[in-house]
């Protein structure tokens, strides 16, 4: 029931995610935020199983940490994609597999390039203009696939985002409470209101 | 292996290979990317083709991309074709109880331009084709295109045509195939 | 010469020395003398072979400057047995950073993993040292071309133009005194086979006692390696009027 959805634009990657923590039938929360900051240019949205979905997000989030303490040097949007998705796939073949879908969204400054990573819960890395997790998928792509452009400005990324919530709450049965919204691009990774 | 899509072909000519592949990445029905890589060089003349579960298409290219820049360094040459297809069958070989969901193809031509074409199920038995291979989703509708679209000592040319002809047709069949293709002609 | 401290590699001597680290390098400096010169836009490394007999056949590959990574040379000076071992290694370590990362690895990561490898064997006991000092040359898009060098102790660090092996310091203060910072390729090869022609003892270079080889980038911006072969040497020699009869002191 839950939803992610990233679009990259010109030099920007911009993210939606719900904000409803539920269980079964009930809503227990309505401003969760279901994403973590890698590092300063680098966003993973999460959605899954409640424990498993924080524990890997921090999981991978400590070792990104890990890295940057060890090396000097920041890890790219790509290289980060590339180690998520070796975990979640060696996760897959182990005894207790994590059941967890992630977007990771950045911007990558050594080549000032926005990047947007899809990731499922078997582990498939898949790099997209934008991408979407979860039953919104089937009713926001379309409208991606009308709108989207790769040079997109924010000013229209957050027009085909509005559009975006709006068909969900118009055409999906459920109510997901609330969508965050957030921006990553040179300067780092902020929240917006749109 | 119905679950991500996609599907591969490789066919051999006079002198020349070609293999390729579809280019959709998806969720059963729900159609994700179209620009999913299938096929991977190993060397100037001898690719992989990866078809089945994309999270195991993405370990193995990986994997293999690993032993065979090792094999390059410690060899101080290019690795042959029929070597490469009994690495990457030992290799699913390995995973015998437990497999990779991939069955790969290996086109390429050896030291003398000889054409070389294998394919393997996903525990890595080797076939030894010397027409064509084909795998994935939509393998048996690329069984009957090439039944009768390849013939023997094709030119480069005209063995490209062959075999984008078979692979549209076939992708144009089913429902989880297509949204574009590549072929590499060696 | 020390006896009582150096009956185990990991001894400290009463003065707090390592001798059998120290013999190590003592061992290097023994050998064919390897050197590396970061310039403006790629570096070069330059090997002399120490052609022991003439029945020996020649190898037809290197045998002093390897490839460690697309993207990074080494440069060998020691024990070839010990350096064979650390080239393994290296690549391994190289190519698990491609596998989890898809990037190629930075290159003072590489030098780091060989030279915590290194330490492991100063003071873990029971082992000798590995008898090999490194240079290595590379480029990666964090910190653009550099140039390492590293000890049997485990000991790195960065330079513009270094040396390891048979008459180092010689050869060490004839690259300090021509080096330059907005150095060239062209100028760095050029520096190279003249600082060899000086330290090495033969009267003449040639294709048989020296290696070559540079990193650089091409236009695609693709961080490109070459090898040398004996002909390319030879012409390069040629050029700067040091090959055949042509003797310099």
């Amino acid at each position: 029931m839950e939803f992610l959805l990233g679009m990259t634009g010109k030099d920007f990657t911009l993210t939606i995610s719900d904000t409803a923590a539920t269980r079964s039938i009930i809503v227990f929360k309505n401003d969760e935020d279901k994403s973590l900051e890698l590092n300063k240019h680098v966003l993973m949205l999460y959605s899954g199983s409640p424990g498993d979905t924080l524990h890997f997000a921090e999981y991978i989030q400590r070792n990104v940490k890990l890295y940057e303490i060890k090396n000097g040097i920041e890890l790219t949007p790509k290289a980060t994609a590339t180690f998520t998705r070796r975990e979640m796939a060696t996760s897959l073949r182990s005894r207790k597999p994590y059941n967890v879908n992630l977007l990771i969204a950045g911007y990558d400054v050594t080549t000032s390039l926005p990047h947007l990573y899809w990731i499922d819960h078997l582990g498939t890395n898949a790099t997209m203009p934008y991408a979407a997790h979860g039953y919104g998928a089937f009713y926001t792509l379309g409208i991606l696939d009308k709108y989207h452009r790769p040079d997109i400005s924010l000013d229209e990324a957050k027009a085909i985002a509005k559009k975006c919530i709006e068909e969900l709450k118009t055409r999906f049965f459920i109510n997901l409470s609330g969508f965050k919204v957030k921006v990553s691009d040179k300067d780092g990774i902020r929240e917006i209101e749109i | 292996m119905d679950y991500n899509g996609g599907t591969v072909l490789a066919m051999a000519g006079k002198n020349c290979v070609v293999v390729g592949s579809d280019k959709r990445l998806g969720v059963q029905n729900l159609t994700l990317s179209t620009e999913f890589q299938k096929v991977f060089p190993v060397t100037e003349k001898c690719y992989i083709a990866l078809p089945g579960l994309a999270t195991d298409v993405q370990t193995l290219s990986e994997l293999f991309r690993l032993k065979c820049n090792m094999y390059k360094l410690r060899e101080e040459r290019e690795i042959e074709p029929l070597t490469l297809a009994n690495m990457i069958s030992s290799t699913l070989y390995g995973r015998r109880f437990g497999p990779y969901f991939c069955e790969p193809i290996i086109a390429g031509l050896d030291k003398n331009n000889k054409p070389h074409i294998y394919g393997m199920d996903l525990i890595g038995c080797l076939n030894f084709p010397d027409d064509f291979a084909v795998a994935g989703c939509a393998e048996a509708a690329l069984f009957g295109m090439c039944e009768s679209l390849w013939e023997p000592d094709l030119e480069p040319d005209e063995l490209f045509e062959t075999a984008s002809q078979a692979l549209l047709s076939a992708a144009d069949r089913n429902s989880i195939v297509g949204w574009g293709a590549v072929i590499h002609t060696m | 010469m020390a006896r009582r401290y150096d009956a185990r590699t990991t001894i400290f001597s009463p003065e707090g020395r390592l001798y059998q680290v120290e013999y190590a390098m003592e061992a290097i400096s023994h050998a064919g003398t390897a050197l590396g010169i970061l310039a403006s836009d790629g570096i070069v490394i330059a090997a002399e072979k120490k052609v022991t007999s003439k029945l020996l056949e020649q190898t037809t590959t290197s045998e002093k400057i390897y490839l460690l990574n697309d993207n990074v040379i080494g440069g060998v000076a020691g024990i070839t047995a010990d350096a064979n071992i650390l080239i393994y290694y290296a690549r391994q370590v190289a190519q698990q950073y491609l596998y989890t990362y898809d990037e190629d690895i930075p290159v003072e990561q590489l030098v780091q993993k060989l030279c915590d490898l290194k330490q492991g064997y100063t003071q873990y006991g029971g082992l000798r040292p590995f008898g090999v000092s490194f240079i290595y040359a590379g480029y990666d898009s964090h910190h653009g071309f550099q140039l390492y060098r590293s000890d049997p102790s485990g000991n790195y660090g960065g330079w513009k133009a270094t040396c390891i092996g048979a008459n180092n310091a010689s050869a060490q203060s004839l690259l300090k005194q021509d080096y330059k910072d907005d150095i060239t390729l062209k100028d760095a090869k050029e520096l190279a086979v003249k600082v060899l022609s000086k330290t090495m003892d033969s009267t003449t270079l040639s294709s048989e006692k020296l290696e070559f080889a540079t990193v650089s980038r091409n236009d695609e911006n693709k961080t490109t390696y070459h090898l040398y072969k004996p002909s390319e040497i030879d012409a390069l020699l040629k050029e700067h009027n040091l090959g055949g009869q042509e003797t310099e002191q």
